[in-house]
């Protein structure tokens, strides 16, 4: 039983309370900025981006490579978005320090995705899509060979996502696995894709993933508190090829407080997988490489690891959202035709999937989930805000 | 169960949300099974009770009215001259006629409404050993600026002799905690809107040709008191037609500020973009709710605010302040802080400007409104009339 930890580390740009009152003086450095006033929160995201470095990133990276050291045999992988890598730059050198220290190792994989977090797959014209997971790659290579193994954002997948990134020349992809994509099948196997030739689908076993990323503090859970040896002996009694534990790298620390015991959890794992004679450690690439495939997946619907749907509608749910992604859409041409980086810039961060996210309208256990991570009072307060950026955005296209 | 219940006003003779609330709230508890006699002042009007259960009875004549009112001579806010003298007399013949009717069948549970009825409740309370639940649906804090030391002291009183009390907000709570009563004393039980009174209502084509014609309408309704915030709506309506010219703001409601609002209206030069349409009877604020596109509740201090359920109810997007009990339950509500008026222009100005979002409050207020019905505030009052009969017989068992 190979066992596949992969962790999304991610922070979104969030956007400036933007008033549609200001006066309208021209910005000198003809930045972000549109008459004087800015689109971007420097001061929040700067803030949120070193709260959440000292919290979880510098001291789980830390942990992740005495690990690496300790156990030969401890492998993981990551995916680290370009918005991410370019806060981390501004924000906080020392955090993109640490993964290239792990990069170092020889033993950390990480996996190309797009480099905005975005929806970009779902405009109809793919070529905005490619751009961005080629300039993703560009900025992984600074530190790290890209993989060639895909996780679209929020684990985004179909027959069709898996046909063009196949066509990306990428041999495997991540996904959720759903039930409804695998009926009586396990998630703990290799599948090839309908419609695509040989890419294979990395399926998150999500029952193991959740009990980490979301039970492990969960005192109303049968098996609270979660140790690693318990942990370790269920995994060792699973059947199958390999089993793919991918969770938000933000447990650690940021979902989870320390004073879960979620760092010790951690730092006694790998110790207690390597008392399973059965158990080994792989990374995404080592499993589509070593791995045939058991089946053929049809997933004809774009599904996700987002909400209990599981599918697209976090972002694209309501009519807020979809008129809001539309609006952006359909502004690539004029954007692209004015060739300035800057803009250009701009508009693929307001592509952020984070920024529909937050206007979500599910009611129940998930709007909480969207609550905790938006920086917004409501739903609606999201829309505004983005919507005036975007009407903005979009007049200074127009005008320039 | 047999209530005597103590109030002040009751449809067609109503100048606040108080005659509304005892309207319904009894409607509702003697469709489950309650036995209601409402005493109230002589009204001079025609009272004909809405089921069989509820007989009226009015008890001396008064022409007060519940709410402040600004003296001609200067800024001292007062209830009226003889306001005390006539309240007293109310108080003693409310309590002799309940006793009367107590004396042919007795009551389970003696209910006050307000400081206006909660002295006689105290006195019954002792004179018929029944317990007394006293509803705090404001208290003096909410309703001036100026609170009224003798108000206060009968508020107080009434905090510390109810056998259990009802607010109408968590805010509310607090407030009634200011006056001294344990928290552990206070249910909060919200209000709810007879939705198909509002629904159902027509638009009214005079109104729409004669008001609305092509403009958008920004809607206030409620007595003009610096408590409702229409000096803050006006300055908020300054702002939005800078955005939006083409914009009629609607103030329906009379009060002390209405000179003052008038005055302010030209001074900030906007009085051709703002109607004035003084005191709104029952009937026809349905149709003044079918005519705005947004509704804005601005209160600086608003213990519940029946209204905004009720533009919910008309299919209007609602704004309302984070200090409203409303907020509290309302979430397809944009909230904001009355203090904040460019934040409160914003958001008008985008309910106005971005259709998606006005349909996705309206979708989301036709779901919600469906759970805040005055069947649930009767449940509500129920398990309170039950728990105050069980504490009261545990106090008192001799009695019993």
């Amino acid at each position: 039983m190979d066992v596949c930890i992969y962790f999304q580390v991610h922070q979104p740009l969030r956007l400036a309370q933007y008033s549609i009152f200001e006066s309208t003086t021209v910005s000198p450095d003809g930045g972000w900025a549109h008459k004087g006033k800015k689109y971007f929160d420097a001061d929040l995201n700067a803030q949120i981006m070193d709260k959440i470095a000292k919290k979880c990133y510098l001291p789980t990276n830390a942990l992740m490579l005495e690990l690496l050291e300790k156990h030969p045999e401890f492998k993981i992988s990551y995916s680290l978005t370009g918005v991410f890598i370019e806060q981390c730059k501004e924000f906080s050198p020392e955090v993109l320090e640490s993964f290239k220290q792990l990069a170092r190792t020889g033993r950390v994989e990480f996996l190309s995705e797009t480099y905005y977090h975005s929806l970009s797959y779902l405009f109809s014209n793919k070529e905005e899509f490619i751009s961005q997971v080629d300039l993703h790659a560009k900025a992984i290579s600074e530190f790290a060979t890209p993989s060639k193994v895909f996780r679209n954002t929020e684990a985004m997948f179909s027959n069709d996502i898996a046909y063009h990134v196949e066509r990306l020349g990428y041999t495997g992809i991540l996904a959720e696995g759903l039930e409804h994509i695998l009926g009586w099948r396990s998630p703990n196997y290799l599948y090839t894709v309908k419609g695509c030739d040989r890419i294979k689908a990395l399926l998150r076993n999500f029952k193991l993933s959740d009990d980490i990323g979301y039970r492990f503090s969960a005192k109303w859970w049968s098996e609270y508190p979660l140790t690693a040896d318990k942990y370790a002996n269920w995994l060792s009694q699973l059947q199958g090829d390999c089993v793919n534990i991918f969770m938000d790298y933000e447990t650690f620390g940021e979902h989870h407080w320390s004073d879960t015991g979620i760092f010790e959890f951690l730092r006694h794992f790998p110790g207690e997988a390597a008392k399973h004679q059965n158990i080994r450690f792989a990374t995404p690439s080592e499993l589509v490489e070593k791995i045939p495939p058991r089946d053929d997946i049809d997933a004809p619907q774009v599904t996700s690891w987002a909400d209990m749907e599981r599918d697209t509608s976090a972002w694209l749910g309501n009519e807020m959202q979809t008129s809001a992604f539309s609006m952006l859409e359909a502004m690539e041409n004029s954007v692209k035709d004015k060739q300035d980086p800057e803009l250009m810039r701009t508009w693929r961060m307001l592509g952020n999937s984070d920024h529909f996210y937050y206007m979500c309208t599910k009611s129940l256990s998930d709007q909480d989930v969207h609550n905790y991570f938006s920086p917004y009072d409501s739903p609606f307060d999201a829309y505004i805000n983005y919507m005036n950026v975007l009407t903005d955005f979009k007049d200074r296209i127009e005008k320039s | 169960m047999r209530i005597a219940m103590l109030g002040w006003e009751f449809p067609p003779f109503v100048s606040g949300g108080l005659g509304v609330h005892c309207f319904e709230l009894t409607r509702a508890l003697c469709r489950k099974g309650a036995e209601i006699d409402f005493f109230m002042p002589v009204s001079g009007k025609k009272i004909t009770p809405s089921c069989p259960n509820l007989r009226i009875i009015e008890v001396a004549k008064t022409e007060l009215a519940p709410y402040l009112v600004f003296t001609k001579k200067g800024k001292q806010a007062s209830y009226g001259d003889n306001l005390i003298a006539a309240v007293n007399e109310y108080w003693t013949k409310c309590e002799d006629t309940v006793m009367r009717e107590a004396a042919i069948k007795p009551y389970d549970v003696i209910h006050s409404h307000d400081w206006l009825t909660s002295r006689p409740g105290a006195t019954l309370r002792k004179k018929l050993s029944t317990p007394l639940v006293q509803t705090f649906h404001s208290t003096e804090f909410d309703r001036t600026s100026w609170p009224w030391d003798y108000v206060l002291d009968v508020e107080r009183a009434a905090a510390a002799n109810a056998d259990l009390i009802i607010a109408v907000s968590r805010r509310t709570r607090e407030q009634v905690c200011r006056l001294g009563a344990p928290a552990d004393k206070i249910r909060v039980v919200y209000n709810g809107v007879d939705r198909e009174r509002f629904a159902g209502s027509q638009v009214d084509l005079r109104m729409v040709n004669s008001l609305k014609r092509d403009r958008k309408v920004v809607l206030f309704l409620g007595r003009l008191t610096e408590q409702k915030g229409p000096v803050q709506f006006l300055h908020a309506a300054e702002q939005v037609l800078s955005a939006e010219p083409n914009t009629l703001f609607v103030i329906a409601g009379k009060g002390e500020l209405l000179p003052l609002l008038i005055n302010m209206s030209i001074v900030l030069g906007i009085s051709s973009n703002v109607k004035f349409l003084g005191y709104v009877p029952e009937e026809e604020q349905c149709k003044i709710y079918k005519i705005a596109d947004v509704y804005v509740m601005p209160s600086t201090s608003e213990p519940f605010g029946i209204t905004a359920l009720e533009a919910m109810s008309s299919g209007v997007p609602v704004i309302v302040s984070k200090t409203s009990g409303v907020a509290e339950v309302a979430k397809s509500a944009i909230k904001v802080d009355f203090w904040d008026i460019k934040m409160m222009a914003q958001k008008i100005v985008a309910v106005l400007r971005f259709a998606p979002l006005s349909r996705t409050m309206v979708r989301l207020s036709n779901g919600e409104v469906n759970e805040h019905t005055w069947e649930k505030a009767a449940d509500g009052t129920m398990r309170v009339y039950n728990e105050a009969i069980s504490e009261y017989g545990k106090q008192v068992p001799a009695l019993r």
